[in-house]
């Protein structure tokens, strides 16, 4: 009866050699995240991207396929995150009428959050430890600032850019997933305000959340995203060398 | 479709250029965001191919992060001793950071 059967290993063998499988992986676990966070009724703590991470660094911890093994072939997914930012001109333009009136909140929430973001961060790895250990904090400067835009900045201010991104993808998921208790705790309900403020926290994960919830806010919060990039880019490295980093 | 995607690459190309040659701190998909926003701005109206284009990718943002958050995933064993206070760090400062945005923004809001 096993003669039936084509050798599954010599498959395998196949499939890993080819991109196929991190493709199939990595929209599969997507699938299945999108899925359970329909099912949940977009429960924000059935992030659909945080359910497809487990389950890819699940799987191929399982199969042993290595990091970069997985990446070559999951790049192709990874490329398109250049053109879908592109895209977000689109959601930013639609919103730009309703925005004229709102510049001032909107720049003020935008350099108040940036703020925060630093020296919070900063702060509590030093109350807990860790701030003796310059390449961690140095990680923290950039974190609310979109991946891509916050590595160049790591680098310009002498930091890894590998522990900024890091953090900056951590920092994400977290804003994704905690933004609607924070934004509750504190009465805000408008759609622009809670959009901007997960847009300024937590980047492109929190604009994904952000869209899946409200138009509206999906809108602010990547025009939040693309103006703290940067804004980020510019004053970031300014700040870093007037305080001497 | 195809011709809103052929729009978004074209824009993102533009970007890339002008990074290469002329803004290297910036990435080339924010400077092509910012070209394309000046373009429709221009324009003063998105043709229907580039709006279906960009509100399948808005809804699906997400899944383009999952192959460099793996990788993320996979980095955090190495923090070791650190992994505690950097985790907490970072849960705390995004709570502040949200709470800060949204409280600035909603105080300095006229009243509507």
């Amino acid at each position: 009866m096993n003669r039936d059967f084509p050798a599954v290993h010599e498959i395998w063998v196949y499939l890993s050699g080819s991109p196929l499988l991190a493709l199939i992986l990595t929209l599969g676990a997507y699938q299945i995240g999108v899925i359970a966070y329909d099912r949940a009724n977009r429960h924000p703590l059935a992030n659909p991207v945080l359910i497809a991470i487990v389950l890819v660094a699940a799987t191929i911890t399982l199969i042993d396929m290595p990091y970069p093994k997985y990446f070559e072939g999951a790049q192709f997914v990874h490329f398109l995150l250049g053109t879908a930012t592109v895209s977000l001109a689109v959601p930013i333009y639609k919103g730009l009428s309703a925005m004229r009136g709102r510049i001032v909140p909107l720049l003020a929430a935008l350099i108040a959050g940036g703020v925060t973001s630093i020296a919070s961060a900063v702060g509590i790895a030093r109350l807990l430890g860790a701030g003796a250990d310059a390449a961690i904090v140095g990680g923290f400067v950039a974190k609310s600032v979109t991946a891509p835009i916050a590595m160049g900045i790591a680098e310009r201010i002498g930091v890894s850019p590998t522990l900024t991104a890091v953090f900056a993808v951590s920092t994400g998921i977290l804003g994704a997933v905690l933004a609607r208790f924070v934004l509750d705790a504190v009465r805000i309900r408008e759609w622009w305000q809670r959009g901007f403020a997960i847009g300024v926290a937590a980047h492109g994960l929190g604009t994904s959340r952000a869209f899946s919830v409200n138009a509206e806010a999906g809108a602010y919060s990547s025009l939040a995203m693309g103006l703290h990039g940067v804004l980020g880019a510019v004053l970031i490295p300014l700040g870093a060398r007037i305080l001497g980093f | 479709m195809i011709s809103g995607l052929v729009q978004v690459l074209l824009f993102q190309g533009l970007g890339e250029l002008v990074t290469h040659f002329l803004l290297p701190l910036i990435p080339g998909p924010v400077i092509g965001l910012i070209l394309l926003l000046g373009f429709l701005a221009l324009r003063r109206s998105v043709n229907a191919s580039l709006d279906e284009m960009a509100s399948t990718f808005s809804q699906h943002f997400g899944l383009l992060f999952v192959p460099a958050a793996v990788g993320v995933a996979m980095f955090w064993p190495h923090l070791k001793t650190h992994a505690v206070a950097v985790a907490a760090a970072l849960v705390v400062s995004v709570v502040l950071t949200i709470a800060v945005a949204a409280l600035v923004a909603k105080a300095l809001s006229p009243r509507e």
